[in-house]
């Protein structure tokens, strides 16, 4: 970690400690808890489709999720409806390679791979990838402002994504 | 049904009728095979928009059926369709998925062939006694190919009916969709979105075309959310059986077809792109017609055996064996509207499709259940007799139905059974 937090609350332990939380309440399904980690204002989930570095404007996402379609989207997980998440998959996944930066007004921008393992209906499915995170720092306590997931096959024909990645 | 050792001929025609389909039709690796040789190497397939290829040199990697083809635009402004093969040693020419390029070059002993197929270098040329006949060692050509609006066709077989008598009637709903442009031309230039299920491609287009029966059992909270937010309801016809929206086609072509229900206009006024769009439209189309284009959902479409259109988007499928089916999801772009109506129209999309959205993941989820229900052969028919007791036959060939009916379903199987059956001519397709 760069000698870069004016926020002295803030470690890069405690950085690494909020991405596994996070990662712990997705595997998990607290799909609530997870929402609340996210700033409410300027939300961006967004899984880019085909490349990384895509223009939303022009070109399709996997996800591209607002605020308000964030809050749809837990909202049809927890409805119960889901066929993809009957029953729940088993999930795990491993975050590492934890690099910070600051970006401007204090907010971090911070860059992690991950591998994550769903196991459901008989099989077990591999997903891998690198998250850019932008973090808010207020009050020694971090939230999400954006998340960017870098699928490694956001190019390739893969099955169904229908949990939180 | 016999078992998949069996060598006794299947009779395709005795598992398709009266309202029912065989579950074999799904499972058995014999009758994929004969799909291969009867259905992908001869119909006429879908491959891609010329929107796809802008510019001379462009290409795309495509397949027919199981077999890769190499889309190119060349100098002429005229699109190609070659096997992707090159005519040395077979090695697959073209890699890459899509992209611009001068000459193609194949990696293994570098002939190289121009963006008109012709072979431009076969290398070390004396091993030919210099009198390899360049003209004889061109790219293979695809046997036939043809376009409609834009939208690229390629048939394996060198006879056979043509694309326009192949498409028949449906050209009229692929224009409707199309109509939705105020330039009357659309682009698939914003990507694709590619899934892989667990099931058999018939199931695809079963799925995707089923007006409203499925809808709200398994889009159930898809529908709510996006009625909350659009004002719309999605599935308004569910409570009210409209008939005539279910159309089977000669050709086992499948329409839901919605100009019979209009939908109650956004309670929202327009945002100024919207208006600018909506101008644009009366512009090319007058009033009238245009009025008739925008307060309707566009139709759902499906041109056999693997376009669709849904909504927002071209669905190309791809079949990999009996059990394992490609899904591409291209968005529709309209050539000519204002870009945040484009843009709109994006977030629509991964609103509904693709692997991560609200509706289409539960169809692929359902077709992946449907795959597996298939294995147990006791009574082993799909029963596709919803509507059988009031189908009207159309004028001009195929049948309609109400919402609910599943008459496009007993189409598209009637001309699947007769394009697989041992004793049908080749010229039926």
């Amino acid at each position: 970690m760069q000698a870069d937090l004016e926020q002295p609350t803030v470690t890069a332990q405690s950085v690494a400690s909020f991405l596994y939380l996070e990662a712990r309440l997705v595997d998990e399904h607290r799909y609530q808890e997870w929402l609340a980690l996210w700033q409410e204002s300027a939300t961006l989930y967004w899984v880019p489709c085909n490349d990384d570095d895509i223009d939303p404007s022009r070109h399709v996402s996997i996800i591209y999720d607002d605020h308000d379609r964030l809050v749809q989207r837990v909202e049809r997980l927890l409805s119960g409806s889901v066929l993809a998440q009957q029953p729940l998959p088993k999930m795990r996944r491993v975050i590492s390679n934890i690099e910070i930066q600051t970006a401007a007004n204090g907010e971090l921008e911070v860059a992690s791979n991950f591998i994550l393992a769903t196991a459901r209906a008989g099989r077990q499915e591999l997903w891998a990838g690198r998250t850019i995170h932008r973090l808010r720092v207020s009050g020694g306590a971090l939230t999400i402002i954006a998340k960017k997931v870098l699928l490694n096959n956001s190019d390739q024909e893969i099955p169904l994504l229908q949990f939180l990645i | 049904m016999s078992s998949q050792f069996d060598e006794s001929p299947i009779d395709y025609l005795s598992l398709v009728g009266g309202g029912r389909v065989h579950g074999s039709l799904y499972r058995d690796p014999r009758v994929f095979q004969r799909e291969i040789e009867q259905i992908w190497n001869k119909v006429w397939v879908y491959l891609g928009h010329e929107s796809e290829v802008p510019n001379a040199g462009d290409f795309l990697r495509r397949e027919i059926g199981t077999q890769p083809v190499l889309i190119v635009r060349g100098d002429d402004g005229a699109v190609r369709v070659f096997f992707n093969r090159c005519r040395h040693r077979g090695n697959l020419l073209c890699n890459r998925e899509y992209g611009n390029a001068t000459t193609f070059r194949c990696p293994y002993h570098a002939w190289t062939y121009g963006k008109d197929g012709a072979l431009l270098e076969p290398t070390f040329e004396e091993g030919y006694d210099n009198s390899l006949k360049r003209e004889q060692f061109g790219l293979t050509l695809v046997p036939r190919q043809d376009a409609y609006r834009g939208l690229i066709f390629a048939s394996l077989s060198p006879t056979g009916c043509s694309l326009r008598e192949h498409l028949g009637q449906v050209t009229e709903f692929i224009d409707l969709f199309m109509d939705v442009s105020p330039s009357g031309e659309i682009d698939l230039l914003s990507g694709v979105q590619k899934l892989r299920y667990r099931g058999n491609w018939k199931l695809l287009p079963e799925n995707s075309l089923e007006g409203d029966y499925h809808g709200p059992f398994i889009h159930r909270i898809a529908f709510e959310l996006h009625s909350r937010r659009s004002g719309l309801k999605m599935s308004s016809l569910y409570e009210n059986q409209v008939p005539d929206v279910i159309r089977s086609l000669p050709g086992g072509h499948m329409v839901e077809d919605y100009r019979g229900a209009a939908m109650s206009p956004p309670a929202r006024p327009p945002t100024p792109a919207r208006k600018a769009y909506i101008e644009a439209m009366e512009t090319r189309y007058g009033q009238k017609k245009a009025h008739e284009l925008l307060s309707t959902i566009p139709p759902l479409v499906f041109v056999f055996p693997n376009l669709i259109y849904i909504m927002t988007h071209i669905r190309r499928l791809q079949p990999v064996s009996v059990d394992e089916t490609l899904v591409y999801y291209h968005p529709v772009l309209l050539k000519g509207a204002p870009p945040e109506i484009n843009t709109a129209r994006l977030r629509e999309h991964e609103f509904g499709f693709g692997p991560a959205g609200f509706i289409s993941p539960d169809d692929i989820e359902i077709m992946e259940r449907n795959q597996v229900g298939v294995q147990a052969q006791g009574n082993d028919w799909q029963y596709i007799a919803r509507g059988l007791h009031r189908v009207k036959m159309m004028p001009g060939g195929g049948t309609s139905g109400y919402t609910m009916d599943e008459n496009h379903l007993r189409g598209m199987w009637e001309h699947y059974a007769h394009l697989m059956d041992r004793s049908s001519s080749s010229d039926v397709h």
